[in-house]
């Protein structure tokens, strides 16, 4: 007997997030660092802070850290992104 | 009644099953055929139009409908009568003190714990005695299961996808328990947090697996609840630090102790906060050293407040067993206590 059943997902997908027009180069330019604040992100941002200034000639690098770990970040950290960039986040488990 | 859900002709029952699993709809356990008449029927049961809202997830900002929530309980064995406690749960995990996002996509691993109070246990034939903690019975298996599928297919947590579990446990399946308020004298966990007496309730927690301990050679509360404190003690040592909600799953066999004594909840959790706390150097002797620095000294209380402790009464009548119920990530996921079918703070109307 065939039957009739139902989808279960949520069919209606949310609106896709459009990615943010890339910078042609780093050079002079601010960065931004988001980090979840766990322990391993402190000496790999601290790296790539070098890495961004000493290489890629970055003019200035911000570090913002969540005030919770496993919830978006802060409005007061999104909203500094405007001045930003680019702005590179991470986890550090 | 108009369902708007796409809809699939499928030859038979074992049709269905592979149909689902081929989709990644399923627990991997067979599913209950989500049929249109099935589905409607949960929704008259709890009166709600398929379109209405349960809630949004409040960080991808996806909408729950009454609907996809009803076409996952009656796939996870759900009867009608059940779904209202599945609405209230998923509506208490929406709020956005219980971070539902973080909890289901955490490296963490944790689950949805689940507790039922009021009269709808015994409507549903929820009962909070022998392997309180397991297969129980049917309602709180299909309840915490609906609330699993509907993470699956409503929020897409699925392993390796939203959820980044790096373990998980077999609560992640299905964790939902009944308070056993017959055989206690003291106040359901849902009056002890601040709604009336008699009103049906469920309070959800993102939870880590439950620890097991067993004192049953004493009855002095004292002793008995040195016992659950030392394991929360270790659940500090050996997971985190941080402090949170931590459910107390305490069987007859000690309640009874307790009570005789004429320890009430509010007496555990005080005694429970004073002495579930550790020092930061004690992570030096299990292995963590190397994030103790010079906050050797600084102390960590399991509990914020006494308030934090969630004591449940349940489990089978002998033995003295009970379970230390931990959180995923301290305080940062707070548990949520909502009635089922009522408002117990709206307005009167206006005159």
């Amino acid at each position: 007997m065939t039957l009739q059943v139902l989808d279960p997902t949520n069919e209606t997908a949310p609106p896709p997030g459009q990615l943010a027009l890339r910078p042609a180069g780093l050079a002079g330019k601010t960065v931004g660092f988001i980090s979840n604040g766990k322990e391993g992100t402190t000496a790999f941002f601290a790296h790539l802070d070098r890495m961004l200034r000493e290489t890629l000639g970055v003019a200035s690098v911000i570090s913002r850290v969540k005030s919770n770990y496993s919830a978006p970040a802060d409005a007061h950290i999104v909203a500094e992104i405007q001045g930003w960039d680019a702005v590179i986040t991470g986890i550090g488990d | 009644m108009q369902l708007t859900s796409k809809a699939y002709d499928v030859e038979d029952i074992w049709a269905v099953q592979e149909f689902y699993h081929s989709k990644g709809w399923t627990d991997g356990l067979p599913v209950v055929p989500p049929s249109p008449d099935a589905v409607q029927a949960c929704l008259e049961w709890a009166m709600m139009a398929p379109e209405q809202l349960v809630g949004i997830e409040p960080v991808r900002g996806v909408a729950i409908t009454a609907e996809k929530l009803a076409i996952n309980a009656v796939m996870a064995g759900c009867l009608p009568m059940h779904f209202p406690a599945v609405l209230t749960a998923f509506t208490a995990m929406l709020q956005p003190e219980f971070l539902l996002h973080g909890a289901t996509a955490s490296t963490g691993g944790c689950a949805v714990f689940v507790v039922l109070n009021g009269p709808i246990r015994q409507e549903l034939g929820a009962v909070g005695g022998f392997n309180a903690l397991g297969n129980s019975d049917r309602a709180t298996m299909v309840i915490g299961r609906a609330l699993r599928l509907a993470l699956i297919n409503i929020l897409e947590v699925r392993p390796g996808g939203i959820d980044r579990s790096t373990l998980g446990h077999p609560g992640k399946l299905s964790f939902c328990v009944a308070e056993d308020e017959e055989d206690t004298t003291w106040l359901p966990l849902s009056v002890q947090r601040g709604l009336p007496a008699g009103v049906s309730a469920v309070t959800v927690m993102a939870a880590g697996a439950p620890r097991q301990i067993m004192n049953e050679w004493t009855t002095r509360p004292e002793e008995i609840l040195e016992t659950f404190a030392a394991e929360m003690r270790a659940n500090l040592r050996h997971y985190s630090l941080h402090g949170g909600n931590y459910a107390l799953i305490i069987p007859k066999q000690l309640r009874e102790h307790l009570q005789s004594a004429g320890w009430s909840k509010t007496d555990i959790a005080a005694f429970i906060h004073e002495r579930a706390r550790v020092y930061r150097r004690e992570w030096a002797e299990v292995g963590k050293g190397a994030v103790v620095r010079d906050r050797g000294d600084s102390i960590y209380p399991a509990l914020g407040s006494a308030d934090d402790l969630l004591v449940i009464a349940a489990g089978g009548p002998a033995g003295g067993f009970g379970a230390v119920i931990p959180p995923w990530l301290g305080h940062k996921s707070r548990a949520v206590t909502l009635p089922i079918g009522a408002c117990v703070d709206c307005e009167p109307p206006k005159q």
